[in-house]
């Protein structure tokens, strides 16, 4: 053991149809996005011996899955978790891997998270709430009960010390809201998104607008991941990971007291050293954009550009194609759909394999490419990962 | 009328702070391993992990200023439907810099809030023995 660089790979990347009303539950939904990433693959159900879910209790069970894939797996695992959930059950499938006991796992996310369980609240109890959240009781009596609430007086303090607008946010919306229109699979597609709207439009919760907020859709994202030997035999261009960070944590933002770090910025320094590659090496990115806000912050944390310069890299257009970082290519969970981040993971797989060669959706040239999981401030995950 | 919010839930961990504010008084969990504030309180110093911990009344005189704040548009939580727009702030004491208490931000226009706005605590009534410490302008 040691080293896991280039080790390990994802081979195999699907999804669902996504809608705003699936019809349908999160087991149908969860079996559609595995069959297309065995297809992707190359490979049979029965090839799979560990399946891997995260979820907010509004998922079906990995056992489920594996029952109705017609196969009997020697590991099933469920998570609850939202963001970065994806970064950090690759690594504990990379160390199953690693230690013989498993050879190859899917990870998958499910979820009706439009007509079935909102993240954007709505029905939730609210003495669950502050029993469930740490320092709830210091919170939800006070009307904070969105993760909006919690991240915005993240935003406010920071675009106050680092200078920060609104239009800045703005940027990150319209370069992803752009993006979206050369996807035809997603939910913005053939909605761009001006300046000029973006400012006239009401706040929902100061500093964000609702072009702020990600989307909340009805899909399921599945992912395959192997050692970079059996990769060989797939069907699929792998794509390796250089370079992961599975889920790091500050402990003291349970109750938003200390706004001057969030998890990321451990992350970072931990993901490029292992990848043995610096934030100039990166040509693509995929960045957790649960708010808009998230990306800038996570822009500054992960060094692409200088803290108080993060304004001026978005605004002269980086993260658009042709940019220095073009980021959520796909649209991002602002403007192409929402699995809690797996979304972001499949598009960045596909641009790091050049799947796109000969359209305009293709980043030039990437080689390398970066995916970023936000839970909050409080917990992030990253990985690195090449051609 | 009912209070139609919620109410704070006294916990094992929590009840002295809450309590205190039934007296309109601020009272804090302080570490005695550490000497640092410990808020909002737990089982353990959130610091250091120590379990030697002490609580400490700062008075009823509170006073403080915006550190952060957001402004809502739409209640996220029922009861909140009749307080739109409604500023959730960070506050940052005064005499204890170190320690940031999350509040609402009373009478207070979305056009006169931001950052450094000097801030006091007032103790709302919401049901017959219970209050909420809240902030108004200075």
């Amino acid at each position: 053991m040691g080293s896991i660089k280039d080790r390990y790979a994802i081979v195999g990347v699907g999804e669902s149809e996504r809608s705003k009303n699936s019809g349908t539950t999160p087991l149908h939904l969860a079996l559609d996005a595995a069959r297309a990433a065995l297809n992707d693959a190359g490979l049979q159900a029965k090839d799979i011996d560990g399946f891997m879910s995260y979820s907010e209790n509004d998922s079906c069970t990995s056992h489920q899955l594996a029952t109705y894939l017609g196969v009997r797996p020697k590991y099933v695992k469920d998570i609850m978790g939202g963001g970065s959930s994806t970064e950090m059950l690759i690594a504990d499938a990379v160390g199953l891997i690693e230690t013989g006991q498993l050879n190859t796992v899917l990870i998958y996310r499910s979820m009706n998270g439009r007509s079935g369980v909102r993240m954007g609240g709505g029905g939730w109890d609210v003495n669950m709430l502050q029993s469930a959240i740490e320092g709830g009781s210091f919170i939800i009596p006070y009307g904070a009960g969105s993760p909006a609430q919690w991240f915005g007086l993240f935003a406010t303090r920071h675009m106050h010390e680092t200078g920060l607008t609104q239009e800045h946010l703005g940027h990150v919306c319209l370069s992803f809201y752009e993006h979206a229109q050369r996807n035809p699979k997603a939910y913005f597609y053939g909605k761009p998104l001006t300046m000029e709207e973006y400012q006239k439009t009401p706040y929902l919760s100061y500093p964000f607008k609702k072009h702020d907020f990600c989307l909340e859709s009805d899909e399921a994202n599945a992912i395959i991941v192997t050692s970079a030997d059996r990769a060989k035999d797939c069907k699929s261009k792998p794509v390796y990971i250089m370079g992961l960070s599975a889920r790091q944590c500050v402990s003291h933002a349970h109750y938003w007291n200390d706004l001057t770090e969030v998890a990321a910025d451990y992350v970072a320094p931990e993901v490029y050293k292992m990848a043995d590659v610096k934030p100039e090496d990166i040509n693509v990115a995929s960045i957790y954009d649960c708010y808009s806000w998230v990306v800038l912050r996570q822009l500054e944390a992960y060094g692409f550009a200088p803290r108080g310069e993060v304004g001026n890299f978005v605004a002269e257009g980086n993260l658009r194609m042709g940019g220095k970082l073009p980021s959520n290519t796909a649209g991002g969970m602002l403007s192409e759909g929402y699995t809690h981040g797996m979304n972001n993971v499949l598009e960045i797989v596909r641009q790091v394999r050049h799947e796109y060669k000969g359209s305009d959706r293709q980043v030039e040239n990437c080689e390398i490419g970066i995916c970023t999981g936000w839970a909050g401030p409080d917990m992030a995950g990253a990985m690195i990962l090449r051609n | 009328m009912e209070f139609q919010k919620p109410i704070p839930l006294k916990t094992q961990d929590n009840s002295p702070y809450w309590d205190g504010a039934d007296r309109h008084e601020l009272i804090l969990q302080k570490c005695k391993s550490c000497n640092e504030y410990s808020h909002p309180p737990g089982p353990s110093c959130a610091k250091c992990g120590s379990t030697e911990l002490s609580w400490e009344s700062q008075g009823n005189d509170i006073n403080g200023k915006v550190y952060s704040y957001i402004v809502s548009y739409r209640p996220f939580l029922p009861g909140f439907q009749d307080d739109l727009p409604l500023i959730i702030a960070i506050v940052e004491l005064n005499k204890l810099p170190q320690v940031k208490l999350i509040g609402n931000i009373l009478q207070c226009s979305p056009d006169d809030i931001e950052i450094g706005m000097p801030v006091k605590m007032v103790w709302k009534e919401i049901t017959e023995d219970r209050s909420l410490p809240q902030w108004t302008q200075v």
